[in-house]
């Protein structure tokens, strides 16, 4: 049998899952996508603010102290991904057989990773407005990786 | 005007303005608290009226929505959540009139990097995260009344 059959069967049976999608009670599925939004508008909002900055907005902003606001980022990360996990088990296959499942998650994965590289470079940028043209490029993949990670999100549900 | 891309289109275009509001109300609210201290606050503030725009992006589109798609805003129980999140954006509105009208946005601009804000611009800064958050909330407890997730 394939994992996807086996994590679907192991879903369809699950208590807390049947109670996630079948509770008419707005502290179920609602209260999951409530958080998952949350999560997603902050971290999607910092990064693309963080990116604008990057390249070329608001250059009376010094660099360095942004390292600072990674941590709030990560916590909206967190917040996402846990709640996004939550919603992909509770219809592992119809989500999975989306076309655009892929593509948004390619997206988030390679915007997360950008995160990364970004912070301990602006970290350490000397003097505090520089941006150097490497750090510039990975905040223009990342403003396209946010953005494309909420439109494949939104054009997903209409697929 | 029906075509099946015009909704997510539409709801794309709202998020995009939505990730711009948030990106800078966010900073902004959670720097006056005291996180990214190194930040000075008057550049900060400088980013309001692009707020401002990204908030008109969202109002538009969700306007565009509404008129696709109007059984988000009528009938009960749809019509109370819709109802709450427009009672929050302008409470919003108050509350960003209060902190233009009592002065403390000037005050505010004279803090520099690592100062710390006064407790009024605190307070001024948590109501607004609250209230957003609030916004956030009935959002998602409309589109499931609604049933449109």
């Amino acid at each position: 049998m394939h994992i996807v059959d086996i994590l679907q069967q192991w879903s369809e049976n699950n208590a807390f899952f049947i109670w996630l999608r079948e509770s008419p009670s707005v502290f179920a599925y609602p209260m999951v996508f409530f958080i998952h939004t949350l999560g997603l508008i902050f971290t999607a909002g910092a990064s693309v603010l963080v990116d604008a900055r990057l390249l070329g907005a608001a250059r009376q902003l010094p660099v360095a102290p942004f390292a600072r606001y990674f941590t709030a980022i990560w916590i909206g990360i967190t917040l996402t991904v846990l709640t996004g996990v939550v919603m992909l088990g509770s219809d592992i296959q119809t989500k999975l057989q989306n076309r655009l499942f892929l593509p948004k998650m390619v997206c988030v994965v390679v915007a997360i990773a950008l995160t990364v590289a970004l912070r301990s470079r602006i970290a350490s940028t000397r003097p505090e407005t520089f941006v150097s043209p490497l750090v510039r490029t990975l905040a223009a993949a990342s403003l396209i990786c946010w953005l494309g990670a909420i439109a494949l999100g939104k054009f997903a549900a209409y697929f | 005007m029906n075509s099946w891309w015009v909704v997510p289109l539409c709801k794309t275009i709202h998020y995009f303005g939505i990730a711009g509001l948030a990106g800078i109300v966010g900073l902004l609210d959670l720097r006056i608290f005291g996180v990214a201290k190194g930040l000075p606050l008057r550049p900060l503030q400088r980013l309001m009226p692009w707020a401002v725009v990204s908030f008109l992006i969202a109002a538009v589109s969700g306007w565009v929505l509404l008129r696709i798609a109007p059984g988000n805003s009528l009938g009960p129980p749809v019509n109370i959540a819709f109802a709450a999140k427009m009672l929050f954006l302008v409470l919003i509105g108050l509350n960003d009139i209060l902190y233009f009208a009592t002065g403390l946005k000037r005050q505010v601009d004279t803090v520099g990097a690592g100062e710390n804000t006064s407790a009024s611009a605190k307070i001024v800064a948590g109501v607004s995260i609250a209230l957003w958050i609030g916004v956030v909330y009935w959002s998602r407890v409309l589109t499931f009344l609604a049933g449109a997730i």
